[in-house]
């Protein structure tokens, strides 16, 4: 993308829906004309022709200097485009439970599907009929390094059950991890050299945090314009440019994608980033857990089987039914979505937590910004104060595309105040004593000069157990200071503390409802109880 | 003459009526046998593979004849018989070698084997033992949202009208050997009646949760019993949520009665042979729409245009069209919710 060009196109195609965005050069600034959403089977020129009619009926003018009044006239406009496909599926054989754990864990936050398979106690043939279906393209048989007492006989079994399965499908790729990576080693020998697949040697799970094995899987899954991994790198921008460390939530139709981001002066920013396919919206092997777990989101009432089959269908039509109790129960699958995606990463939540959370992805496409504000709080349990941010166009994966850094930094710095919708501020306080008040909270209001606004300040007693809202409108910022009576855990553990916070669509919210939070068990006291929290952010919902 | 498509349509989801080449799946796992070669032509009816029904591993010294080829995985293998009183002779696949012991060989046989007939005539587009074989119809298929049960063929015929809904007492043996279209759904009692009277399949619009459910358990303890069942297919046009079967397919599926036909499973489809009809193709003006999903689905309208975003019930603000159902004034409808025919 050239710098002199006036407009081009942002889409990021995914499994459910393609969003397109219209980025236009106003004044020597890269700036956000008009995004919309489609089923993902509608072709892109008619999305990015929809935008065109657009912004044509609002802004005449702009159009018209854009050069783009004109039906047809978007199909000049150079494209960036990142693509989101169903994760593809792996085997991954070990002799043990004790050993298939790890390898498991690191191959699911590396956008596989994950098959899991132990040699100990089961029968070979669903092994090498599963080795066998064409789905799974990749094997991961691995062992400990050296290998343990538990799985030792059966090695040779597992090295001569995945080379037949190779011999069989030529094509398949192996990796062979920890234990069995020995160059030149016994089970490297039982693969073909000569066959199309190749036999790759990898590191152990233990080895760097599992990190080098979760890079080698991720590279495995090909995929030039990957969604998933341009997120990753537009993150990572966008931490630079805001130089704030900014974590990524994207709950999609075929995976949840979890990205932390933090600058470092001098250097390229630190990224990490995980693929988890049971983190979908509706994990491809929906089960009764995966219901249940939905189920204790909902705020309307909707009986099980009513709502497995609803959810059914949203998975045959992810884009239909999308109002109404349908709306709500999108809500409720992110929101089990998002905590399948921390429990499936927990390595992340080493470290300080991020200043900014931004959500992404089709998932919370329908619901009001408040009420994402409100599901991000609901599911992100850390202690903190940190601002939350929504890309609502969808804009960080497309833009995340752009290879050459310097010019990636320059267009996000740029759009920075448009791609993200400022949900506001959220401040999640941990070990509370339930039901009492344990202090106080005083908000006072920026003035635009930086200084305190002392007519608008706000004073609040802060009461264990509950949800506080704040006005504070996007674009505000405030200075927050509060004191607890006890010590609490805000990441350090502080009895006062004072922090500058931005507004949003859902304000300021006080979250004193404990970490983690603890809901009734019942699920019609459960389902009032997120109903009434919802209800001043979600004006509207029981209509 | 066909009249002109404004562009915006564009903007709504097609949804495929009689789609050609469709390429059906069947599964071979280790010890089934496929019965047909990649490029062949087959005809419904024909076998296309034996499936083993109780699949299980023996170990087998593979002895060959000197310069004879080294066995492969996958390699059919036939062990001579015993010297001993009922040892007999063991076909099956060749799986792999058992580790440690020289030619000593895991083999898949089982005693319980039945053909797997080809429910669609076309051409066989790749075998791959123990893993697939692929064939491409020949007939036109229409894709629906849900199949269960296998896959099977028969004629098509009408059973019910579009909103009905058939009940067990519905169904007798007047009706072996056919697919029937019963309406916007049925439950899991009426089909296993349905199996039980010969009934080859069941198309409906849905097909609940609970019923999907019941449904396949009564399939796997059928298909579990020593004596091998004849197939029987589930299609559900939509999904799980009841609706009506739409005018548009309902008319479809009269022009295409009596025609022999075949449930896929996968993808989940119904292939049809339209061969000796003279038009099996619907004329559809191109902006007739089908409702989806959402509150107003299962009807069928005409775009009168595009709305822009609209706010719907829950405060949801969506991009909607501008829907006329008969003669009354155009409703808003989220365009998600629509699908146009092709």
């Amino acid at each position: 993308m050239s710098r002199e060009q006036l407009a081009f196109i942002a889409i990021d195609r995914g499994t459910a829906t393609v969003a397109a965005s219209l980025i236009v050069r106003i004044a020597g600034r890269w700036r956000l004309a008009a995004a919309t959403a489609a089923p993902a089977s509608i072709p892109d020129d008619a999305v990015v022709g929809r935008l065109r009619t657009r912004l044509v009926a609002a802004d005449p003018d702009l159009a018209t200097w854009l050069d783009l009044a004109d039906e047809g006239a978007t199909a000049d406009l150079p494209p960036i485009v990142s693509i989101t496909t169903r994760p593809p599926e792996m085997a991954v054989v070990a002799a043990t439970e004790r050993v298939l754990a790890p390898l498991a864990a690191i191959a699911a936050t590396a956008g596989w599907r994950i098959r899991p398979l132990v040699l100990d106690g089961a029968e070979i043939l669903p092994v090498a009929t599963a080795l066998a279906d064409p789905r799974v393209t990749v094997v991961l048989a691995g062992a400990s390094e050296p290998p343990g007492a538990d799985e030792r006989a059966l090695l040779p079994d597992l090295g001569a059950i995945v080379a037949a399965a190779t011999e069989r499908r030529p094509d398949l790729v192996t990796v062979l991890a920890g234990g069995l990576a020995e160059p030149g080693g016994r089970t490297e020998q039982m693969f073909r050299p000569d066959r199309p697949g190749p036999t790759v040697l990898a590191p152990s799970p233990a080895s760097g945090d599992g990190e080098p094995l979760r890079d080698l899987l991720d590279s495995l899954r090909g995929g030039e314009l990957d969604g998933h991994r341009s997120l990753a790198a537009a993150t990572g921008t966008l931490a630079e440019v805001m130089g704030r460390r900014v974590e990524v939530l994207d709950i999609g139709q075929a995976a949840g994608v979890r990205v932390a981001a933090a600058p470092i002066v001098g250097h390229a920013p630190a990224v990490r980033a995980a693929t988890v396919a049971s983190a979908a919206l509706l994990p491809p092997a929906f089960t009764d857990a995966n219901l249940d777990e939905i189920m204790a989101w909902l705020t309307v009432p909707v009986d099980r089987l009513r709502a497995r089959d609803r959810l059914r269908e949203m998975a045959l039509v992810p884009w239909g039914d999308a109002a109404g109790e349908g709306a709500q129960l999108r809500l409720a699958a992110a929101k089990a979505a998002v905590v399948r995606l921390l429990a499936a990463t927990p390595r992340f939540e080493a470290g300080p937590g991020p200043d900014l959370l931004v959500a992404t992805g089709g998932a919370w496409q329908v619901a009001p910004g408040p009420a994402v504000a409100l599901a991000l709080a609901d599911t992100v349990r850390r202690p903190g104060i940190r601002a939350m941010g929504w890309d609502h166009a969808r804009l960080l994966a497309p833009l995340g595309t752009i290879e050459d850094p310097d010019e990636r930094r320059a267009v996000i710095a740029d759009l920075r105040d448009d791609l993200l919708a400022p949900l506001g501020s959220v401040l999640v306080a941990g070990d509370l004593r339930s039901g009492r008040t344990t202090g106080t909270m005083t908000v006072r209001a920026m003035a635009n000069a930086g200084s305190v606004d002392e007519a608008a300040t706000v004073d609040l007693d802060l009461v264990a157990g509950g949800l506080e809202l704040v006005d504070l409108p996007p674009g505000e910022r405030a200075e927050v200071e509060v004191r607890f009576r006890d010590a609490v855990d805000l990441g350090p553990r502080v009895r006062h503390a004072s922090a500058l916070v931005t507004g949003g669509l859902a304000g300021m919210l006080v979250d004193l409802r404990g970490v983690p939070m603890v809901l009734p068990d019942r699920l019609d006291e459960r389902r009032e109880l997120l109903a009434s929290w919802q209800a001043p952010l979600w004006p509207g919902a029981d209509e | 003459m066909t009249a002109a498509v404004p562009a915006w349509l564009a903007a709504i989801p097609v949804r495929r009526l009689l789609e050609e080449g469709v390429e059906a799946r069947f599964p071979l796992p280790p010890g089934d046998r496929p019965l047909v070669e990649a490029g062949q032509e087959v005809a419904a009816g024909d076998p296309l593979l034996e499936h083993l029904r109780d699949r299980r591993i023996d170990e087998v010294d593979v002895v060959r004849a000197a310069g004879a080829p080294a066995p492969l995985p996958g390699d059919r293998w036939t062990t001579a018989p015993g010297r001993r009183r009922g040892e007999d002779a063991v076909e099956g696949e060749l799986l792999g070698p058992v580790p440690g012991r020289r030619d000593r060989w895991r083999l898949v046989t089982g005693e319980h084997r039945d053909v797997v007939e080809a429910p669609v005539a076309g051409v066989v587009t790749e075998v791959r033992p123990g893993a697939e074989i692929r064939l491409r119809s020949a007939w036109p298929a229409l894709r629906a949202g849900i199949a269960a049960g296998s896959t099977t063929h028969g004629r098509l015929e009408l059973a019910t009208d579009p909103l009905g809904e058939l009940k067990p007492g519905g169904i007798d043996v007047g009706r072996a050997g056919a697919i029937l279209v019963v309406g916007s759904r049925i439950d899991a009692e009426a089909l296993t009646r349905a199996r039980a009277m010969g009934v080859r399949g069941i198309i409906s619009a849905s097909l609940a949760g609970k019923d999907l459910r019941d449904f396949q358990a009564s399939e796997k303890r059928q298909r579990a019993a020593l004596h091998a069942a004849p197939s029987f297919g589930v299609l559900a046009l939509d999904g799980a949520l009841r609706h009506p079967i739409t005018p548009t397919l309902m008319a479809l599926f009269t022009r295409l009665e009596g025609c022999p036909s075949a449930i896929l499973s996968d993808p989940a489809a119904l292939a049809v042979d339209t061969g000796a009809l003279a038009d099996a193709v619907l004329a559809l003006p191109p902006d007739l729409v089908r409702i989806r999903t959402g509150v107003n689905a299962g009807l069928e309208g005409r775009v009168v245009g595009l709305a822009g975003p609209r706010r719907f019930a829950g405060g949801v603000i969506l991009d909607a069209a501008w829907i006329r159902i008969g003669d009354e004034e155009p409703l808003d409808v989220p365009l998600g919710d629509l699908e146009r025919y092709a």
